[in-house]
């Protein structure tokens, strides 16, 4: 069962790596776009010759990105009944991925037999948020009409799995190793080693959180996490960055107006650039449609 | 009302998956809250019925005509795929891959963007109306018959979607029952953008299967580019109509000028909606009468669709957006001015400044900006004399989507108003929050079969509602009021839509440009330039 686990847990822990960086690069590289954004508020075309006057800086956008992650912003604004759970859900959840990243650091930089205490309760509070927040969450897709439209019933199955595998750790935690933060780190230093007794005989409770949570990290680079790359990397919704002469994006364009235009109604004149095409209509196709 | 599935999309052909009645549509206020007897959106004819697909919800927007065999059914089949690939495709859909992808992939059914759309609120929330329904539809055909593995997947998700031609017929009417009017995109907290989806659905149609709107399309952007204008206005005509312009402005104002027209080395090429030109004249001829007296230099263009800021294209076709924006630069371009200036026309404005902008190169650039921040420096900086007293009647603010929400210019008309008008007074929500006027992205000027009935019963209806709130103090007809629209396609719609309720005769609500306005307060015009005179 050993040689299992250690496959599963580090074959888990190299896919979602490397699909992670495939996605992101798959976005990364993805055609700019033409604009299409949205406005909160009033913007730089207020003003004559916007084109000349200051756009939002990054620290702009990273400041209202932030205030979207950690607080869910718009949620609380304009859902709020649904925002309650899904706040303890989430806050509860980037302290744990904090906890995680807290062993791993503390398992190689301090000797784990003083691992403190406080270690334990942070870790404690953030299961118990996520677990209020997913139960919250799981009834409130199982009772509102609202959210239970177009809503997959294998998501249902998501989040039972969710709390199960929260359990499970707490209890691995808790029970197994008696609540005690140098026995659970030092689970983790082992881990780390280049050691293999270990691994390949792992504690059964250890063992079991494990593979729950594998699934998870086959996951993420598919899941609504990855949104955050596109969301805000690319600066989609709020893409305040005109295309000047001489810049970046220009460039970007004209590259982008020597593809081919694939689409076949007959106005399109398909096959042909796409700077070629928008000089005008086909003579002999035009208002010929349909 | 029934509950509609996301798979009797594709079930039933010869029945409707909605039936709108007056008793599902939101309540209007006082002089409008008695129960209406009245059918709210008044049958297709038998005929209609049989030529054309109207399985949705009983309305023809687009006019579809039924396939007349199967093999006809399966090519449209077949197509739709074809150009739903391409929309999946970086390369051909390099235009809007990232937004589209992004909506496809991100929404978490969490249906927070049902409370912004005021079509679906209007109706009485069925189904069908929601925006997150098309999105989904579209999700799920993707994942069944486009994504790996797809069908098999399918049995094991209950994705019991399928692809036939009913379900293509009533998409290509779904995407034309949302403005795009981009609410639910604002509201959404994971930034998944339906409107962009209905966007995409539309080009799918137009760019591959050559459906859309013949209002749109071969009255629209074709006839812009064959003929000069979507309103069908030649460059002769259009001189012809300067020269009108010229003559009425003095009538009415004593005051004469001379609209110049093709000065090359102008600083700015104004470009409004040619729709001013046959149903708002009073509007280029306030802009003129604006422009020459704050000493701008100025001029306009009687090159073939020089005179027409309308570029549908951003509605329904990319390749017909791109070859109209680039047609606007090369003629600025030619005369020679720094910057076009884009009149009283909301579209316009998000076509060729915000969305055409990365279709533009060193060959091509040309710089544009709205008219407002223009109108907001003459009227606040004190380069016209105005008397506000002029404007002493109850004035509101509709905020065209494509001008406040889409481009965030919010302030500039705000201030004018507060400068020139006592009485002005906002509609809640306003702002970037605001409503959809009803007639976004196209509607305004389809008047095909019974949509113009749907427009004015449904999408319309919750601007109706907040036009009757704001206006309740003083509702009686005798007292005048103005709905200040600075969009050609608001004043198309509201204009339909005040007829449609009888509002001139039962509330005394006029609605006009903003110009208007500033020219009604200047102190050197003696005779009020707003007629009040119902059309």
């Amino acid at each position: 069962m050993g040689v299992i686990v250690l496959v599963i847990f580090y074959g888990s822990i190299a896919f979602c790596v490397i699909f992670s960086i495939v996605r992101m690069v798959k976005y990364a590289t993805a055609p700019i776009h033409l604009r299409w954004e949205l406005y909160r508020g009033s913007s730089v075309y207020e003003l004559s010759d916007w084109w000349t006057k200051h756009h939002p800086s990054f620290k702009d956008k990273l400041k209202s990105a932030a205030q979207d992650i950690f607080f869910l912003r718009e949620y609380y604004h304009l859902n709020r009944g649904f925002w309650y759970f899904l706040f303890l859900f989430h806050i509860g959840l980037y302290l744990l991925v904090l906890w995680h990243i807290w062993l791993l650091v503390g398992a190689v930089t301090i000797d784990v037999k003083a691992a403190p205490t406080w270690g334990l309760v942070w870790g404690h509070i953030s299961v118990a948020l996520v677990l209020i927040g997913g139960v919250g969450i799981l009834i409130k897709r199982a009772t509102d009409e609202n959210l239970k439209v177009h809503y997959p019933p294998i998501h249902y199955f998501k989040w039972i799995f969710i709390l199960v595998t929260l359990v499970g750790g707490f209890y691995s935690v808790q029970f197994y190793y008696g609540a005690s933060m140098p026995a659970v780190m030092g689970y983790v230093k082992d881990q780390l080693a280049f050691e293999i007794e270990s691994k390949l005989h792992p504690p059964l409770f250890s063992a079991l959180h494990v593979l729950f949570i594998s699934p998870w990290l086959l996951y993420i680079p598919f899941g609504h996490i990855m949104q955050l790359f596109f969301r805000y990397y690319h600066e989609l919704r709020w893409d305040h960055v005109p295309n000047l002469r001489g810049s970046n994006i220009e460039r970007k364009v004209k590259k982008l107006l020597n593809q081919t235009v694939g689409w076949s109604a007959s106005h399109i004149q398909s096959g042909k650039r796409w700077a070629e095409v928008a000089k005008g209509l086909p003579e002999d196709t035009a208002g010929k449609e349909r | 009302m029934k509950r509609t599935k996301l798979s009797d999309i594709s079930q039933n052909p010869d029945e409707q998956l909605l039936d709108i009645t007056a008793e599902d549509l939101v309540p209007l206020p006082y002089p409008y809250d008695k129960p209406d007897s009245q059918v709210p959106v008044k049958p297709l004819t038998n005929e209609q019925r049989n030529t054309y697909e109207c399985s949705l919800d009983g309305v023809s927007a687009i006019g579809i005509p039924k396939p007349e065999s199967k093999q006809e059914e399966n090519k449209a089949v077949e197509r739709f795929l074809d150009g739903f690939r391409k929309l999946l495709s970086r390369q051909d859909n390099w235009t809007f891959w990232q937004q589209l992808m992004l909506s496809l992939e991100s929404c978490v059914r969490c249906q927070t963007c049902n409370e912004a759309c005021p079509i679906y609120l209007a109706s009485g929330q069925p189904e069908i109306y929601r925006p997150t329904y098309r999105s989904e539809v579209l999700r799920r055909i993707k994942q069944k018959y486009l994504d790996k593995g797809g069908k098999v997947f399918a049995r094991f998700t209950g994705n019991d979607i399928k692809l036939n031609w009913t379900t293509i017929a009533r998409l290509a009417e779904l995407a034309y029952r949302c403005t795009t009017c981009r609410r639910c995109a604002q509201w959404c907290p994971l930034g998944c953008d339906n409107g962009l989806v209905t966007h995409e659905l539309r080009k799918l149609f137009s760019q591959e299967m050559g459906i859309a709107a013949e209002e749109l399309h071969e009255l629209g952007t074709v006839q812009q580019l064959k003929v000069g204008a979507s309103t069908g206005i030649t460059p002769k005509a259009f001189k012809n109509i300067v020269h009108f312009m010229e003559d009425e402005i003095e009538e009415k104002t004593g005051i004469k000028i001379k609209i110049p027209v093709d000065k090359e080395g102008a600083d700015i090429l104004l470009i409004h909606n040619s729709g001013e030109f046959l149903s708002w004249l009073e509007n280029p001829e306030a802009f003129a009468i604006i422009f020459e007296a704050a000493g701008l230099n100025w001029t306009l263009s009687s090159e073939l669709a020089g005179y027409e800021a309308t570029n549908y294209g951003v509605w329904y076709d990319d390749v017909q957006l791109a070859r109209i924006a680039l047609r606007q630069s090369e003629i600025a371009r030619k005369l020679g001015v720094k910057k076009i200036v884009v009149g009283e026309c909301g579209h316009g404005h998000k076509a060729l400044i915000v969305v055409a902008d990365r279709l533009f190169t060193e060959e091509t650039y040309i710089s544009r900006e709205s008219c407002l921040p223009v109108l907001a420096d003459v009227v606040c900086n004190g380069k016209l004399k105005l008397d506000p007293q002029k404007n002493d009647f109850p004035v509101t603010l509709q905020d065209p989507c494509g001008i406040v929400r889409l481009m965030g210019i919010v302030e500039p008309q705000r201030r004018i108003l507060r400068r020139i008008c006592p009485q002005f007074r906002e509609m809640e929500p306003h702002g970037v929050d605001n409503y959809c006027c009803g007639g976004g992205s196209g509607f305004a000027i389809m008047p095909s079969m019974n949509f113009p009935d749907w427009r004015s019963a449904v999408a319309g209806r919750i601007k109706m509602k907040q036009l009757l709130e704001v206006f309740q103090d003083v509702i009686s007809p005798e007292i005048k009021k103005y709905v200040c629209a600075p969009c050609s396609n608001c004043k198309g719609q509201l204009r339909d839509l005040f007829n449609y309720y009888n509002v001139w005769e039962k509330c005394g609500i006029f609605y006009g440009g903003l110009v208007e306005l500033i020219v009604n307060a200047m102190v050197d015009i003696k005779e009020p330039f707003i007629k009040w005179e119902w059309r």
